[in-house]
């Protein structure tokens, strides 16, 4: 029927914010809001603890990411006209020298193929990367040929190249296939014969040497590097967007001679820093740009998986701090809630055991000097009701015994009154003895024997075989007990049923249940019932104070008293007493 | 059967006296402790009804110098305190204590039982 009790102590931690408010014990706690409490206590504490620790993860992780920033930046920067400058050098050291030819040996010597072809050697010798040599006159006609390809007699009237090269005196072609299907780059010199005739010298260069060169500056496998031409179009092979000859997917760079890094901003996963250089020799302007393409990720991958790391320890450890914070604020709320609670209580009981010992003070004191007087009414009223009886005289005046009985029943009702505001007093002295508690019970019962054949009461008592002699006061048990089954008697009607259980609860108690069919208590006066002078039996000469002195009495027993009850199904009062009493300590 | 009653309250006891003896019961009256003694000098009480509280000697007082004239007679007490034993309840003592005002019924049913035990 009550299980709250189980409830509660399954939720021993949280009891300050599932408690169930109670108004009596409210006003003499010191704390009214305390999940309010409990919420500002976890704010403060995170806020304090944590907010350092975010803030110096936040400065590290900015720090972090400046300095790999500035880091690539630098590299690539370095890495760029380092490979700039090389590039540069490569194409004006074969210029230089193609102009050196022309300048030093006649025409006449340049269209012998031989020497031509001899030319070719030793330039492959002293330089390197030439793969052939050739002699075009002002027409596009090739004079001479030296090189492994057949070219003999070709005409490059038509070809671009050739008519730039022949507009200008030295030139440097994109790369390009031409008639011989490899991909290679044109550089001529542009020179006049005896009779003042336009020729080229043209050399093909081998553009793996040049890839060789480029590729020898990649530190790392996220380092790409390649050259690009004013169009877009990819002159060297690239490890990120492919081969020779195919679109690069990337904005061309503004025009600079010198070199750029620029890091475009977008999502952090794919960050990548470029480094772009025209490249230009002192002679002439080539079509190449020097791209370096360094991915963020990769490169500094180290840094940041570190910085990463990090930040996977500080969240933890937050998250570790989060729910010490939580647990020990709980802790700490719910064992002031309970200090507090029980600070209530306590404070609570004493201002009601203070009224009661004030009430009982005065009420004895009373009780005691109206009951001499009362005792007088009533041998006096019951003097003339035997004369009348006895004597025979007026016997058949009804109403004169009649008003008697009045009298007499309303001095009983006082004796009532008085004997039981005496009660009170008699909280004091105890007198510890053995009592048989069936015996007492089947005591109590036979003044009742009367009413209940009368009013047909079903009155069972199972007394449980293993219930002990206790040792009590035998005066006190016998009130309580009387009190309990006079009141069950008053609340059942006719044909209704009284059960009275003795058990023993093991090790050191016993429970006495008096458990009635009665008319039970409604829910807002149980929890009034023990207050003295509170009655709902106006009607049934109900003084208010059997109860009252019940809890009295038990307490004084060191035993308890619980009541649960249902309006119009019945009330059930558990007495639960010590087997053996403690004898107290006089204060 | 002799009955002795003693109360510091004159007319209480002594309606008291004639109540019991309408009832077919002769009791004789004592107002003081004194007084009850001297009465028990002359005569064999089998009972006393004693009020607890009197002015000079105590219901429990009286009750040990009367058992010193006495030793079988019986008591019944009578207090204004009231008792744990207002229906007749019988406690651990031998004494019975009835609370004022008092049930004549009750008291007589009392005298009996304390004096015919068997019955």
């Amino acid at each position: 029927m009550n299980r709250q009790p189980l409830i509660i102590k399954n939720q021993r931690w949280l009891d300050f914010l599932f408690h169930r408010p109670n108004i009596h014990l409210a006003s003499f706690q010191t704390i009214s809001n305390y999940p309010r409490i409990w919420i500002i206590s976890i704010l403060i504490l995170a806020v304090t603890s944590l907010s350092p620790l975010v803030m110096a993860t936040f400065i590290n992780n900015r720090l972090i990411h400046k300095s790999v920033d500035a880091e690539l930046v630098l590299q690539t920067d370095r890495v760029t006209s380092n490979a700039k400058r090389s590039m540069r050098f490569f194409l004006e050291e074969r210029l230089n020298a193609l102009r050196f030819i022309v300048n030093e040996l006649p025409y006449y010597t340049l269209i012998d193929n031989e020497h031509l072809a001899k030319i070719l050697g030793n330039l492959k010798l002293g330089f390197g990367g030439f793969t052939d040599l050739s002699i075009i006159d002002a027409d596009g006609s090739q004079i001479a040929y030296a090189g492994p390809f057949n070219l003999e007699g070709k005409n490059y009237k038509t070809q671009s190249w050739f008519t730039q090269g022949i507009e200008q005196d030295s030139f440097i072609s994109e790369v390009f296939t031409g008639y011989r299907d490899i991909p290679h780059i044109i550089i001529s010199v542009r020179s006049e014969t005896a009779y003042g005739r336009h020729f080229l010298l043209r050399a093909t260069l081998d553009t793996q040497r040049l890839m060789d060169m480029l590729s020898s500056y990649k530190t790392n496998v996220h380092t790409d590097i390649f050259l690009l031409n004013h169009s877009g179009i990819l002159q060297t092979p690239s490890t990120i967007f492919g081969k020779v000859f195919t679109t690069a997917p990337i904005t061309i760079p503004a025009f600079s001679d010198t070199t750029q890094v620029i890091t475009p901003e977008i999502n952090k996963e794919n960050a990548y820093v470029i480094g772009y250089s025209y490249i230009d020799t002192e002679a002439v302007t080539t079509p190449f740009i020097l791209m370096v393409h360094k991915k963020k990720s990769d490169v500094m991958g180290t840094w940041l998986n570190l910085g990463k790391t990090f930040n996977w320890i500080i969240g933890i450890c937050c998250l570790v701090m989060m729910v010490i914070i939580t647990l020990v604020s709980t802790f700490m709320v719910n064992q002031l809630y309970l200090a507090d609670q029980a600070k209530a209580e306590t404070m609570l009981k004493m201002e009601q055991s203070q009224q009661l010992a004030c009430i009982g003070q005065l009420s004895a004191g009373i009780a005691h000097e109206i009951n001499n007087p009362l005792a007088l009414i009533n041998e006096t009223a019951g003097y003339l009701k035997d004369l009348y009886q006895y004597t025979g005289e007026h016997r058949s005046d009804k109403e004169i015994t009649e008003l008697l009985d009045d009298i007499l029943e309303a001095v009983s009702r006082c004796g009532t009154i008085t004997s039981q505001l005496l009660g009170f007093v008699r909280q004091f002295d105890v007198q510890i003895s053995s009592v048989d508690v069936e015996k007492m019970i089947n005591g109590i019962l036979s003044f009742h024997k009367k009413e209940t054949e009368y009013k047909g009461i079903h009155v069972t008592t199972i007394i449980a075989p293993n219930v002990p002699a206790i040792e009590t006061d035998r005066g006190k048990l016998q009130q309580i007990l009387l009190n309990l089954i006079n009141n069950a008697f008053q609340a059942i009607e006719a044909n209704g049923c009284l059960d009275i259980l003795v058990s023993h609860l093991p090790p050191k108690k016993i429970s006495i249940e008096i458990k009635d069919t009665g008319c039970g208590i409604p829910e807002e006066n149980l929890k009034r019932i023990h207050e003295p002078f509170f009655s709902t039996k106006k009607e049934k000469m109900g003084t208010g104070l059997g109860l009252s002195i019940t809890y009295g009495l038990v307490k004084k027993l060191q035993g308890t008293i619980r009541v649960e009850s249902s309006e119009g199904i019945g009330t059930i009062f558990t007495v639960t007493l010590p087997v053996k009493m403690q004898k107290e300590e006089k204060a | 059967m002799k009955i002795i009653l003693v109360d510091d309250e004159t007319k209480f006891i002594n309606m008291l006296a004639r109540r019991l003896s309408l009832r077919g019961l002769e009791a004789d009256v004592a107002y003081s402790g004194d007084q009850a003694l001297e009465k028990a000098a002359q005569t064999r009480y089998d009972i006393a009804v004693l009020d607890m509280k009197m002015p000079g000697m105590s219901g429990f007082t009286l009750k040990r110098k009367l058992l010193d004239q006495l030793p079988d007679i019986k008591f019944i007490f009578v207090t204004g305190h009231g008792t744990l034993d207002q229906n007749g309840v019988p406690d651990q003592f031998d004494d019975i204590f009835l609370a004022k005002p008092l049930n004549i019924d009750t008291l007589i049913d009392t005298i009996l039982q304390r004096l015919h035990p068997d019955q």
